[in-house]
């Protein structure tokens, strides 16, 4: 039996129950635990605090009489405490329950089993049966993913190594504001504090682990920022004519809005494609080899010629 | 199943969440209590002892929370003060408003209802913790239940698949062994009747996944060892996006005896020959191959009849 446990809950149950502010003298008087000199309660009762914190429960400060200005209460609200998604369904329950199941196994298990029991305790039925059959899962382990996200929740700066496209390991400092998963991998937000700049980081490349520096609440998050149009300001949009042979490079043709158009040359297809990262498009098209061959842009073309011509040179 | 004692905090919020739990599911076994916090019996009866001695200040009965449980089954009385649910947090907030991004994907048009309330939830989230994650998910979750559901009746399977490699997509019936991880993508592990042998097959690239009444074809099936393909090469730019092409492991290249930021010699292993030849075309900027021989002769090959058709006048504007 843990004393610490029993006597944090014993706070929350004395702290929710009052309807006034209870001082900390209060406090050490009636509520169960608190033991020791002065000084000792003090320490223990700050800890505590800090440990409610932790847990979501946030504790309120104010003063409970105008006269006594220079002694603080402490309360906390029941509506600070409690559920505060509102009346759910049994069918959000079933919801809210199988977008957390996501997370068994992976990087956020912890919090995603705290959630679900939560939503078990409301009591609702759940309304399994008005969902399609789905296994949603969350594939990534890794921890970092935990402390990026506690740090944007708590707006507290981290601090990393980040491997460059040289692989030369880079020391990060910044502001995280936000995740998101795309093509697989997942990515962290945030502004930069050398650079003063939002940058975007892969988690995959960040070495080591991410580290955290200073207080919670020590950042705000820029207005300007928009997590939905992340991730595609980086280069304009370019669009591209390819021939593509009939039935082959299918990723690349699904990627096309034009519906394709037969060339005129039997056997293959015309296609508009856009993209964004040059080098990129580059290395997507060679995998086609002499299955697609781009036509516009003219710069495009004449670098795809050139890397051509040096595989033929180095390996012909 | 919890290994270690937990700590303090984490057995202070649970019991938080036990009173909310047994009052809206009075009389539950000590057995499925336990069960649905993820702990064994013996650390529930521990926690159950230390919530009997927590009440409102004063701590005599009156005020002490009333438990019984020694019968096996639990009921609570005097517990109005923590009977609410608590609050998610924000990380709980965030961990669900990722998991109904993945759910909404898979959802199929016709179900408004579905994606109406998801999309309310999602509001409902937003407007606690603001817009800090988006997720896009690359499989869908539909299939990955099919594919669960397959496993688990041991019933075998038709999947749609989608080859980067042969650059086809496929139907094919296969017995599915188990879902697993390749460097960090979803694969599943199947016998393949088109194959006759056993393959991986990359989630991401499952376009269609069907249940079949058959039972397993894998009965007689030889298992072939697939055999593997080595090559070397030097990677001498974009060293951080070939690395991860060719599913490099980057300590490679930042160990200290390595010059950083120069080519770096490497060996890449793949069980398809043809994803070297392609990966290799991709990256001829930046890898070279020292060996095999054969291997870069494919690829000098393929680089030509591709020039060719640069150079054919048909193919220019």
């Amino acid at each position: 039996m843990s004393r610490k446990t029993e006597r944090l809950v014993n706070l929350t149950i004395a702290l929710l129950a009052t309807k006034r502010y209870i001082t900390k003298s209060e406090i050490f008087r009636t509520v169960d635990g608190y033991e020791g000199t002065a000084e000792s309660k003090e320490r223990m009762f700050e800890r505590d605090k800090d440990d409610l914190r932790n847990l979501g429960i946030e504790i309120e400060v104010g003063s409970f009489d105008p006269l006594f200005e220079d002694e603080a209460g402490y309360r906390i609200k029941p509506d600070s405490y409690q559920f505060q998604l509102g009346e759910v369904t049994s069918q959000e329950i079933s919801l809210l329950s199988l977008a957390a199941e996501a997370w068994r196994g992976a990087a956020l298990d912890g919090s995603a089993l705290t959630a679900i029991r939560k939503l078990h305790a409301i009591g609702i039925e759940s309304d399994i049966e008005s969902i399609p059959d789905l296994a949603p899962h969350a594939n990534i382990r890794d921890k970092n993913l935990q402390v990026a996200i506690s740090a944007i929740t708590s707006r507290q700066k981290i601090s990393f190594k980040y491997l460059s496209e040289e692989l030369i390991e880079q020391e990060r400092k910044i502001a995280p504001y936000a995740v998101t998963s795309r093509y697989g991998h997942w990515y962290l937000y945030g502004l930069d504090l050398e650079k003063l700049g939002v940058r975007s980081f892969r988690l995959d490349r960040i070495s080591g682990d991410i580290a955290s520096e200073g207080k919670s609440g020590s950042f705000e998050v820029e207005k300007s920022f928009d997590l939905s149009s992340q991730g595609s300001n980086a280069d304009e949009i370019r669009t591209a004519t390819i021939f593509l042979r009939t039935g082959r490079a299918l990723a690349l043709r699904s990627r096309s809005k034009t519906a394709s158009t037969k060339s005129s040359i039997a056997g293959w297809d015309l296609v508009e494609l856009s993209y964004r990262d040059q080098e990129r498009f580059i290395e997507e098209v060679l995998w086609y080899a002499d299955d697609a061959i781009v036509l516009e842009p003219g710069d495009v073309r004449a670098e795809i010629i050139k890397r051509l011509e040096l595989g033929v040179k180095r390996y012909g | 199943m919890a290994k270690q004692p937990s700590s303090p905090i984490a057995k202070t919020a649970r019991l938080l969440d036990l009173v909310p739990y047994i009052t809206t599911h009075q009389g539950i076994s000590v057995k499925d209590l336990a069960k649905e916090f993820s702990i064994s019996t013996e650390e529930l009866l521990d926690d159950l002892n230390t919530l009997w001695m927590c009440g409102l200040p004063g701590y005599t009965p009156l005020e002490l929370i009333d438990l019984s449980f020694e019968s096996g089954y639990v009921s609570i009385r005097n517990a109005e003060i923590l009977q609410k649910v608590r609050l998610l947090t924000k990380e709980e907030l965030v961990v669900v408003a990722i998991g109904l991004d993945f759910l909404r994907e898979s959802i199929s048009k016709d179900r408004v209802d579905l994606i109406a309330a998801i999309a309310s939830l999602q509001v409902k989230i937003k407007s606690l913790i603001g817009d800090i994650a988006q997720a896009s998910p690359t499989v869908d979750s539909a299939h990955r239940a099919v594919i669960l559901r397959a496993i688990k009746e041991r019933k075998d399977l038709e999947i749609e698949y989608h080859s980067l490699i042969r650059d086809e997509v496929s139907t094919r019936a296969v017995t599915p062994l188990e879902l697993g991880e390749d460097k960090g993508i979803e694969v599943l592990l199947a016998y393949c009747s088109k194959a006759l042998g056993f393959r991986t097959f990359r989630l991401d690239n499952v376009k269609q996944a069907r249940l079949l009444d058959s039972s397993q074809m894998i009965s007689d099936a030889k298992s072939d060892s697939e055999e593997l393909f080595r090559a070397k090469c030097k990677v001498n730019s974009r060293l951080r996006t070939t690395f991860e092409r060719f599913r490099l492991e980057t300590a490679l290249a930042t160990a200290p005896s390595v010059d950083s930021g120069k080519a770096v010699a490497v060996e890449v292993t793949s069980f398809s020959r043809d994803w070297l030849v392609r990966n290799f075309m991709s990256t001829l900027a930046n890898t070279e191959i020292t060996e095999p021989a054969e291997l870069a002769k494919a690829v000098g090959q393929k680089s030509q009849a591709t020039l060719e058709l640069y150079k054919n006048e048909r193919f220019s504007s």
